[in-house]
C-alpha cells in the first residue's frame, strides 16, 4: 500500500495574471477546480458580488439559455458546478467551483479536464452579455433568488442567530454584513452596471485558481494559458477593513420569535488572527473550551446539567471572533450563561488537565489530517494561508499546537473578552 | 477472507463472516490519511414492537433506539467520547428508521479505536440516574427539531403518506414518549437487537486488510455471545393509499415549504430488482425534474420554486418513496403544476437525448461520491442490509433502457399515491 501523504503541496505559478495552484494527486476519482476572486467587504459592493455570483451561473456566450448550460454540465458526467460567496473575516470571496470525473474511469472520454477549464474559461472571460451588460431576464431573475435567500436565513433559527449577533456584535465594521448582501440595494443594480463591475473584479481583484486531482502540471498550465485568457494589467492592493475592535463593556441582545428552543450565542473577541504566532495556541483554547465532545462546554453544559443539546464554540478564525452556541430551555439562560462564564474563567486561570490538553492536542491533529483527503479541504486550507499572508504547512501549525503550554494558553485567554451576549427567545414570558 | 475487485471504479473489498455471526467488510483506499469505521445494528425507530428473547411480545416507547444510542457511550467508569479523544479520533453516532450506526474517524492509533469501537458497543451499561439525566439531553435535541422547518416538512409527508407503518413516527420520539423509557426496556432492546449476527462492521480508509481483519477476528473471538435470537418484529398491515392528501403545519419561515410525496404502492422487491427500481425511479426524476430538464425552467421561470428545490427516492424493501418540492411562495399553485407537468410527461415520453444525459451524470456523480470514505462507509452499509453491492451502481446503472424508465415512469407517478405537507409562517412575518 503507498505511503499517504503527510503534506499538502501545491505547485504555484502566475498565469495570465492569476494565482495557480496545481496538486497532482491519485487519490481522487475526479479532478476539482476552485477560482476565488478576492474582494474587500463592504456595503458598497457586497451585495453586487453576492448577485454577480448569482447572474454569472446563469449562462455564458456559449451557453446563453440556462438549460443548455446546464445540459452541457450534465453530459460533462454531471460535472459539479457552482458560483457563490463566502465571508473570509472583512474579506468576501467570490468562488467559482468545478469538479469533473478522471477520464481514466471513463471509456472513449479524452478531453473532459480540457473541457472543464474552458468552461472556467467560459465564466471568467466569455460571459452572456448583450448591449454591454448582462441580460435583463436572468438579472432580475436572480434579484429575486437572491432576495428569497435572505428572507430563508429565518428558517434555520442556528444561522439566523448567528447573523444577528454577529450584526450587534459589529455594527459598524463590515463583518456585520450579511454575505448576501441587502435587499435595499437590489433594486438599483442595473444589468449595465453589474457587467462594468464584473470586468473589474476580473482585471484588478486578487484571483487563485486551484486545480486538484491525477493531473499533469503542464496540461493544466497550458489549457488555463489558452482558455482563460484574462487581460490582467493592473491587479490592486485590496483596502480590507482592520479586524481589530476592543470591548468596552458586555451587552446584551434579546430577539423574539415563535420558537420552542431558546438560541443562546456568546461573542467574544479574541485579538487573534490566522496570521498571527499565537494563532496555535487559539485553537487549542478553543478546542478545551469547545471544539470537541471532551471539552468544557459539552461536559459541562451538556453532560453534567442536562441544559443542552449542543454546547459548542467556533472560530472565525481571520476576524478574531470565538462563538459560543448553544440550544437551551430558556427558563435556564442564567445558568447557562453562568455556567459558560466559569468555564472561561477557568481557561483563564489555566484549570487546564493534562488529560485534556494531550485529547485536544491529538483531535485537532486528525482534524488538520483529514483535511488531506477532501480536495476542498486542502484548497481552503491553502488559501486561508494565502489571504491572511501567511502561509503554514500542516505540520508547521501542529508543531505549534504541540509546543503551546497552559502558560500560553493563559495568555490567549486573557485577550479573550465577552463582546455580546445573544439569546432568541420565544414570544411567552416576561420581557 | 474473501476478496472482491470492482475494476471499472477501482476497488478492492474484504469480507469475512465471523463464528458469532458479524459481518465483516473492509474497504482499503489507497493513498487516504483517514480510516472510518461504522458499526452498524439492523434497528431503527420503526422496530418498536417485537418479541424479546424469551419470547414476549412487546411494544416499547417510540424513540427509544435513539435514546439507546445516546446511552451507548456512557460506561460506569468512563465515556467513551472521552477516550475517542484521547486517540485523536472524532466518534458520533446515528439513529434511522431501520438502523444504529456507530461510528469513528481516526488518522492515527486505529487498531486502538477499532477495538474501542467493537468494545464499548457490545458492553452496555445502563442506570436509573444515567437514563433519567438523558431525558434533558434529549428533550433539548427534540425540541431543536421542532424548531427545524425542513425536518417538520418532511415528517409531516411521512405522516400523511403512511397511515399505520411506523416511518409515520419521530425517530427521536417526542418529550411524552421518551419519559416512559426505563434501564429494563433499553436491556430488552439491546438483547434483542445487538447481538453480532444482527450487525455489520465495515472499515474504510486506510490500512492493511490482513492485519486488521486479524484484529477484529481476536476482538470478537475473545468474547462470549448467547446464541443469536431468532428476531421477530411485528408490523402493521399498511394500506396502499396514502394517509391524507395534505398536511399543514406553522413555523417562522421566509418562504412557505412545500413537499410532494408518492407513496411506493407495492413492496416486497430484493437485493438486484430493489437496486434496480432505485436507480430506475432516479433516472426518471432526474429527466423529469433536474435543473437541465424542461420542467425545471418553467417552474423556476414562473417563480414558483426557488434553487431550494429538491427530489429524491427512498427505497428499502417494506416501504419506499419519492418527495419532490422545496421553498414556494405559492404551495397549491406549485402542487398542480407538478401534477400536470406529469400527466404531460406521460403522454410525450422520454426523449433518448434526455435519457442518456440523466445516465451520465448519475454515473458521473457516483464516481465523484466515491471520494469521500464518509460515503462509502455510510452507503454501503445500507446496500449491504439490502442484499447488494454499492460498487455495483455503476453496471447497474448502464444495464438500464430508455424502455425502464418509461415504464417507471407510468407505474410510480400516480396520483392517487401522492400526499402534500406544506409548513408556512402562522402569521406575516415580523
Amino acid at each position: 500500500m503507498t505511503a499517504s501523504t503527510t503534506e499538502i503541496a501545491f505547485q504555484s505559478s502566475q498565469i495570465n495574471g492569476m494565482n495557480v495552484h496545481i496538486l497532482p494527486t491519485e487519490k481522487f476519482k475526479t479532478t476539482t477546480i476552485v477560482t476565488m476572486i478576492e474582494q474587500a467587504l463592504s456595503e458598497e459592493h457586497v451585495t453586487k458580488t453576492a448577485l454577480l455570483a448569482m447572474v454569472m451561473k446563469r449562462a455564458s456566450a456559449r451557453f446563453p439559455e440556462t438549460k443548455l448550460l446546464r445540459a452541457h454540465l450534465d453530459f460533462l458526467y454531471g460535472a459539479i458546478f457552482d458560483v457563490d460567496v463566502t465571508k473570509k473575516g472583512e474579506r468576501q470571496i467570490l468562488q467559482i467551483y468545478m469538479e469533473v470525473p478522471n477520464e481514466k474511469y471513463l471509456s472513449n472520454e479524452a478531453s473532459l479536464l480540457e473541457q472543464a477549464i474552458e468552461f472556467v474559461g467560459d465564466m471568467l472571460v466569455r460571459p452572456y452579455v448583450q448591449n454591454n451588460a448582462f441580460s435583463e431576464k436572468y438579472l432580475a431573475q436572480e434579484k429575486e433568488t437572491l432576495r428569497k435567500r435572505m428572507e430563508s436565513l429565518i428558517d434555520d433559527k442556528m444561522k439566523y442567530a448567528n447573523q444577528r449577533v454577529t450584526e450587534e456584535m459589529c455594527k459598524g465594521e463590515p463583518f456585520a454584513l450579511l454575505v448576501q448582501g441587502r435587499v435595499t440595494d437590489l433594486p438599483k443594480i442595473s444589468g449595465q452596471e453589474l457587467y462594468q463591475y464584473f470586468k473589474e473584479v476580473t482585471t484588478t481583484n486578487p484571483i487563485n485558481m486551484f486545480v486538484v486531482g491525477d493531473v499533469d502540471q503542464q496540461e493544466v498550465s497550458e489549457a488555463i494559458r489558452k482558455h482563460i485568457p484574462l487581460e490582467r494589467s493592473q491587479v490592486g492592493e485590496l483596502q480590507i477593513a482592520s479586524t481589530a475592535k476592543d470591548v468596552s463593556a458586555e451587552r446584551e441582545v434579546i430577539d423574539r420569535l415563535d420558537v420552542n428552543q431558546a438560541k443562546l450565542n456568546i461573542g467574544c473577541r479574541t485579538q487573534i488572527t490566522y496570521k498571527d504566532d499565537d494563532y496555535p495556541t487559539l485553537l487549542l483554547f478553543n478546542g478545551i473550551l469547545g471544539g470537541f465532545p471532551h471539552s468544557k462546554l459539552f461536559v459541562n453544559v451538556r453532560e453534567k446539567e442536562s441544559l443542552a443539546y449542543y454546547a459548542v464554540s467556533r472560530l472565525e478564525s481571520h476576524k478574531g471572533i470565538l462563538m459560543i452556541m448553544s440550544g437551551i430551555d430558556v427558563s435556564k439562560y442564567q445558568r447557562a450563561v453562568e455556567i459558560i462564564k466559569q468555564q472561561l474563567e477557568l481557561m483563564q486561570q489555566g484549570t487546564i488537565t493534562e488529560e485534556e490538553m494531550s485529547q485536544t492536542r491529538a483531535t485537532l491533529s486528525n482534524q488538520f489530517r483529514e483535511l488531506l483527503d477532501s480536495a476542498r479541504g486542502m484548497i481552503d486550507f491553502t488559501y486561508n494561508g494565502v489571504i491572511s499572508g501567511r502561509p503554514r504547512k500542516i505540520e508547521e501549525l501542529l508543531a505549534g499546537i504541540n509546543q503551546a503550554t497552559i502558560e500560553d494558553i493563559k495568555k490567549v485567554a486573557s485577550k479573550v473578552t465577552i463582546d455580546t451576549i445573544y439569546l432568541l427567545r420565544d414570544k411567552k414570558g416576561e420581557a | 477472507m474473501q476478496t472482491t475487485v470492482f475494476e471499472q471504479v477501482n476497488e478492492t473489498v474484504y469480507h469475512e463472516a465471523l463464528q458469532n455471526g458479524l459481518q465483516v467488510y473492509l474497504v482499503p483506499k489507497q493513498g487516504f490519511s483517514k480510516t472510518y469505521a461504522v458499526f452498524t445494528t439492523r434497528y431503527g425507530s420503526i422496530d418498536s414492537h417485537f418479541r424479546t428473547r424469551s419470547g414476549e411480545e412487546i411494544n416499547v416507547p417510540d424513540g427509544i433506539a435513539h435514546f439507546l444510542e445516546h446511552k451507548m457511550f456512557e460506561k460506569k467508569d468512563r465515556d467513551v467520547m472521552h477516550e475517542f479523544s484521547k486517540n485523536g479520533a472524532s466518534c458520533n453516532a446515528f439513529t434511522s428508521f431501520n438502523r444504529t450506526a456507530y461510528l469513528f474517524s481516526c488518522t492515527d492509533k486505529l487498531d486502538d479505536n477499532l477495538n474501542l469501537l467493537l468494545d464499548y458497543v457490545q458492553d452496555p451499561y445502563f442506570t436509573d440516574a444515567s437514563v433519567e439525566k438523558e431525558k434533558g439531553i434529549i428533550g433539548q435535541e427534540i425540541t431543536m427539531y421542532d424548531d427545524n422547518p425542513d425536518w417538520k416538512v418532511y415528517m409531516n409527508l411521512l405522516k400523511a403518506m403512511y397511515q399505520k407503518y411506523p416511518i409515520n413516527i419521530e425517530i427521536a420520539g417526542t418529550i411524552e414518549t421518551i419519559s416512559h423509557i426505563t434501564k429494563e426496556y433499553l436491556y430488552q432492546c439491546y438483547e434483542t437487537f445487538y447481538h453480532p449476527a444482527n450487525m455489520l462492521l465495515l472499515v474504510v480508509g486506510s490500512f492493511e486488510p490482513e492485519a486488521i481483519m486479524k484484529l477484529i477476528r481476536e476482538n470478537q473471538g475473545a468474547k462470549e455471545f448467547p446464541p443469536a435470537p431468532q428476531i421477530t418484529r411485528v408490523f402493521p398491515e399498511e394500506p396502499s393509499a396514502p394517509a391524507e392528501a395534505k398536511v399543514e403545519a406553522f413555523l417562522t419561515v421566509g418562504l412557505p415549504k412545500c413537499m410532494i410525496g408518492i407513496k411506493e404502492k407495492e413492496n416486497g422487491l430484493t437485493k438486484e430488482a430493489l437496486l434496480k427500481r432505485e436507480l430506475t425511479t432516479k433516472l426518471v426524476l432526474d429527466i423529469a425534474f433536474g435543473t437541465s430538464s424542461a420542467v425545471y425552467e418553467r417552474l423556476y421561470d414562473s417563480e414558483l420554486i426557488t434553487e431550494s428545490f429538491d427530489f429524491d427516492y427512498s427505497s428499502e424493501q417494506d416501504y419506499a418513496y419519492t418527495i419532490i418540492g422545496g421553498d414556494t411562495p405559492d404551495p397549491e399553485r406549485l402542487v398542480e403544476t407538478i401534477k400536470a407537468e406529469i400527466e404531460q410527461l406521460k403522454q410525450n415520453g422520454i426523449a433518448q437525448d434526455d435519457f442518456e444525459r440523466a445516465k451520465r451524470k448519475k454515473i458521473g456523480n457516483f464516481l465523484r461520491s466515491l471520494n469521500s470514505v464518509e460515503f462509502i462507509a455510510n452507503q454501503f452499509t445500507s446496500f449491504k442490509f439490502n442484499g447488494n453491492d454499492l460498487f455495483s451502481v455503476v453496471p447497474t446503472l448502464e444495464s438500464i433502457t430508455r424502455e425502464d424508465v418509461e415504464k417507471r415512469l407510468k407505474e410510480h407517478f400516480l396520483i392517487e399515491q401522492m400526499a402534500v405537507s406544506i409548513v408556512r409562517s402562522a402569521s406575516p412575518q415580523e
